[in-house]
């Protein structure tokens, strides 16, 4: 049987505060397959501007191959580019899962946690990357851009994402994650309002 | 469910690259953003009288501190989730546009909270204030969203949309 709405709201808000806590304390060990997983990304789809992806606690950096300034007659080109991005950022929409998972108190509630840590992860690269991919577009100047080489509608796409997998996949993501996999709770919850509405219990 | 969920994605993404055209940002969204901040300041002054807003700013005379509210803060994207979750699921007209318009208050409300608790942390704790801004109220919005969402099909008559397969 569903909670009422207000026993719902209840536990999600009692669930919330510990989840975000361990979230924050566990945060360098969740953030290593996202380095793992972002490194992978890198490797295969950036290779030619990013050298690879190190971890520092929670943060990563991810070091690229472009030199922060070019070359002159009177200078030398000083050290490559490297961005320091939180995926904090990007992943605290877990802590929401995990209080809506225990608050709606359905069977197998760690197996659905593990598979929406799976599924979350690749968001969090997604917006890891968008970021550096925007930092290197846009943010540390020409010289570095012009290195990149990056076309017009390259940059658009490199401004959408980074967009979107700043403003909307890190919340909403996890929110889909839960009624994906939650339908029985949620059919449940919503019969139990259609017989109110048709005057039953 | 499948037609839901699929509806879902392609109305999230037609609303928020509309949200992204230089029209939406220059009419809808700036627009928006400072009418938050200067809501914000009117409910602020009736127990803080020394509180402005400029533009998007939200500013305290006496102390000099000052939020800006920026895009993910002004709840438009929390909204454009909302709107594509309630045209997506399968219910009459009518109970869609209500649906939107109690939705959109609760949200844009809960926002509202957002910003002059955020004003308030940053004035008493910045390590506070950044951790509440960047991770918890996020969550707590999109919480919102999915709450007010799941009341609004709770109301809806029974149907097939949810059920397990």
């Amino acid at each position: 049987m569903a909670a009422s709405p207000g026993r719902f709201i209840l536990r999600v808000a009692a669930w919330l505060p510990p989840a975000f806590l361990l979230w924050y304390i566990a945060a360098p060990l969740l953030a290593w397959p996202v380095a793992l997983l972002t490194a992978a990304v890198a490797k295969i789809g950036f290779s030619s501007i990013i050298e690879g992806v190190e971890q520092q606690g929670r943060m990563l950096t991810i070091v690229s191959t472009l030199k922060s300034t070019l070359a002159s007659t009177q200078n030398a080109a000083s050290g490559v580019l490297s961005v320091d991005l939180n995926p904090g950022l990007y992943s605290f929409g877990f802590p929401m899962l995990v209080a809506l998972t225990l608050a709606a108190r359905q069977p197998q509630m760690l197996r659905t946690l593990l598979l929406g840590y799976v599924v979350l992860t690749p968001f969090v690269s997604w917006g890891l990357v968008a970021e550096f991919l925007k930092q290197v577009a846009f943010d540390a100047g020409p010289a570095v851009a012009s290195q990149a080489g990056f076309t017009p509608a390259q940059r658009e796409a490199i401004a959408f994402a980074y967009q979107f997998g700043t403003l909307i996949l890190p919340a909403a993501a996890p929110a889909v994650f839960w009624v994906l996999t939650h339908r029985r709770f949620l059919g449940e919850f919503a019969n139990r309002g259609a017989d109110t509405l048709a005057g039953g219990q | 469910m499948v037609r839901f969920f699929l509806t879902f994605l392609v109305v999230l993404a037609v609303l928020f690259g509309f949200e992204l055209t230089p029209w939406a940002q220059d009419w809808f969204v700036r627009p928006w953003t400072d009418a938050l901040a200067a809501i914000s300041a009117d409910i602020v002054r009736w127990f803080d009288p020394q509180v402005i807003a400029h533009g998007n700013i939200l500013r305290s005379s006496r102390n000099g501190f000052a939020v800006a509210i920026e895009a993910g803060c002004n709840g438009v994207e929390a909204t454009i989730v909302l709107v594509a979750a309630v045209l997506a699921f399968p219910a009459p007209w009518w109970r869609k546009l209500v649906g939107l318009a109690v939705g959109i208050l609760a949200v844009q409300g809960l926002n509202i909270v957002r910003v002059i608790s955020l004003f308030y942390l940053g004035q008493w704790n910045f390590d506070a204030f950044e951790f509440a801004h960047r991770y918890v109220w996020q969550a707590l919005i999109m919480l919102d969203v999915l709450i007010v969402w799941l009341l609004w099909v709770r109301t809806l008559p029974r149907g097939p949309a949810l059920a397990p397969a």
